[in-house]
């Protein structure tokens, strides 16, 4: 009990300790307040972001959904079509030795260098965001379906053939259930992935969304929002990954097994 | 052996034969228009579109930019990565200190930082080299950090009683112990920095791969050579993964078997 606290209390302790020599460093004028905004300022950008907005009338609140309506189509979008094809692909070994080096090469693909090609596709509008985070997650996912399909362990399989399990029946109650954690692992990554590629894209041709924001913030040289926008596209970072881990143990709780077998 | 050999020459003959109908198909669809060729160009128009408005010296020239910006970003950030997870792993009041700062920073993806850099740093190459070095040490750091958290109890206890401690011990022992998972992240730290470094060259830069295919949309040039481009950067980044993978596999195969 006592160690927990002492374990809290330290790093509290580290952060407050920077923050306020951070403060006090721009008050006594080694560091450039544009360069590091002192704590009591972003606080005060938080303000202004939240209640004027920045541009003016776009509130903070806006941005941020904005961008996560963005990223959320793209990711459906994605996973719509990469579970059904991935366990086909993954389900029928030949499809999936035809199709290996092209998955392998369009993963490798970098989503932003698409940017310039997708802007002469569809404009610089909506459409080109969503499709990029759309291609950054149908990669990842669809490798993960496969990879859950394929590479289900031969002694389950073994198992169950031993019981005479076969076809459809084995396909759903054991190589689906099996591959399941995989498949969510691969979900969690593909939206960590349209995050990432989200704060890129809105960088060029836009002025809402988060990337936008603390982009357009930098050219009025208002670091203090862009610092701000940074840690809420932080924040919602943090509450994606926690939150489908989360997720994954109530809805799975026989990966966390599957994992100790693994290593 | 030699069936595992047959085995996996069968399975590249499969993938060359997809690979080949895949392209094949992408061709045949743009020649016969059932996909417009002015926005989506078979191969073999954009690699002569390419070939006419590129020089192999400027694509030389860009790919070195891009290729050097990627590895000394990577590089440092690697290296400052494992050496501070290792670090915090290893002596607790050094890890109690550092780690809540990196785990705050750590979920800000990094091209989130590309406004801030350019503050600090301005639009030169140190603000892409920063942005290139934070893609590569996040990952690495976290993995270093759980790599040495998870290190069996029991190898540590053998080396102490063999006489190893302090230094050694760190070295000997808990690092070689700690290498797959570091491994891991080295490996994840590659794909973020190159990622990241497509990025950044699209955003603000006036030379590489990334440049070259954003100044060719903007000026209005042709889709070949922008297909041609992200081709490029493709191939680049599955060649130089699978290297980093072979060498990281030699590197490890030392003490865990290959």
């Amino acid at each position: 009990m006592r160690r927990a606290l002492a374990n809290a209390v330290a790093p509290a302790a580290a952060i407050l300790v920077l923050l306020v020599a951070w403060e006090l460093g721009v008050r006594y004028g080694f560091l450039k307040p544009y360069q590091f905004p002192p704590v009591s300022r972003i606080a005060r950008g938080f303000v202004e972001l939240s209640t004027i907005g920045f541009p003016t009338g776009v509130s903070i609140w806006s941005h941020t959904l904005i961008t996560v309506a963005r990223v959320l189509q793209g990711y459906v979008a994605a996973l719509a079509l990469a579970i059904p094809l991935g366990l086909v692909i993954g389900a029928v070994p030949v499809l999936d030795k035809l199709t290996a080096p092209l998955v392998v090469f369009c993963r490798s693909v970098a989503t932003l260098s698409l940017l310039p090609l997708v802007i002469v596709w569809f404009g610089a509008g909506e459409l080109t965001k969503v499709f990029l985070i759309g291609y950054g997650c149908f990669w990842v996912m669809l490798s993960n379906v496969i990879a859950g399909v394929r590479y289900v362990d031969p002694m389950l399989l073994r198992a169950a053939s031993t019981f005479s399990v076969k076809g459809l029946e084995l396909f759903t109650r054991v190589i689906l259930p099996a591959a399941l954690p995989r498949i969510f692992a691969g979900a969690r990554m593909a939206l960590g992935v349209g995050f990432m590629v989200i704060v890129g894209a809105e960088m060029i041709g836009t002025i809402e969304g988060l990337g936008a924001l603390i982009m357009e913030a930098r050219t009025f040289y208002r670091s203090e929002i862009t610092i701000i926008g940074m840690l809420i596209i932080g924040l919602i970072g943090f509450a994606i990954t926690s939150g489908l881990g989360l997720l994954e143990r109530y809805l799975l709780p026989w990966a966390a097994n599957l994992d100790q077998v693994r290593r | 052996m030699s069936t595992a050999r047959r085995l996996a020459s069968s399975n590249a003959a499969l993938g060359i034969i997809g690979t080949l109908a895949a392209v094949a198909l992408w061709e045949i669809c743009a020649r016969t228009g059932v996909i417009d060729p002015a926005l989506f160009p078979s191969p073999s128009l954009a690699i002569r579109e390419a070939a006419g408005r590129l020089t192999m010296d400027t694509v030389a020239d860009n790919l070195m930019w891009s290729l050097m910006r990627v590895f000394s970003g990577f590089a440092l950030g690697a290296i400052a990565g494992a050496a501070i997870g290792i670090a915090a792993g290893w002596y607790r009041g050094f890890g109690t200190i550092v780690r809540p700062i990196i785990e705050l920073l750590r979920p800000i993806p990094p091209l989130a930082w590309i406004p801030l850099a350019i503050i600090w740093f301005g639009l030169g190459e140190p603000s892409k080299f920063f942005i290139i070095f934070l893609g590569a040490f996040f990952p690495v750091v976290t993995a270093a950090y759980q790599g040495m958290r998870s290190i069996d109890p029991v190898l540590l206890r053998a080396a102490q009683t063999m006489g190893l401690s302090g230094l050694p011990l760190l070295l000997r022992v808990a690092v070689p112990a700690a290498a797959p998972d570091l491994a891991t992240g080295v490996r994840i730290g590659w794909g973020l920095s190159f990622g990241v470094l497509v990025a950044a060259e699209l955003v603000a830069a006036d030379r590489g791969l990334g440049y070259m295919i954003i100044n060719e949309r903007n000026t209005g040039g042709s889709v070949g050579v922008i297909i041609v481009g992200i081709l490029l950067i493709g191939a680049l980044n599955l060649l130089t993964d699978a290297a980093l993978g072979l060498a990281i596999k030699r590197w490890i195969g030392r003490w865990h078997g290959a």
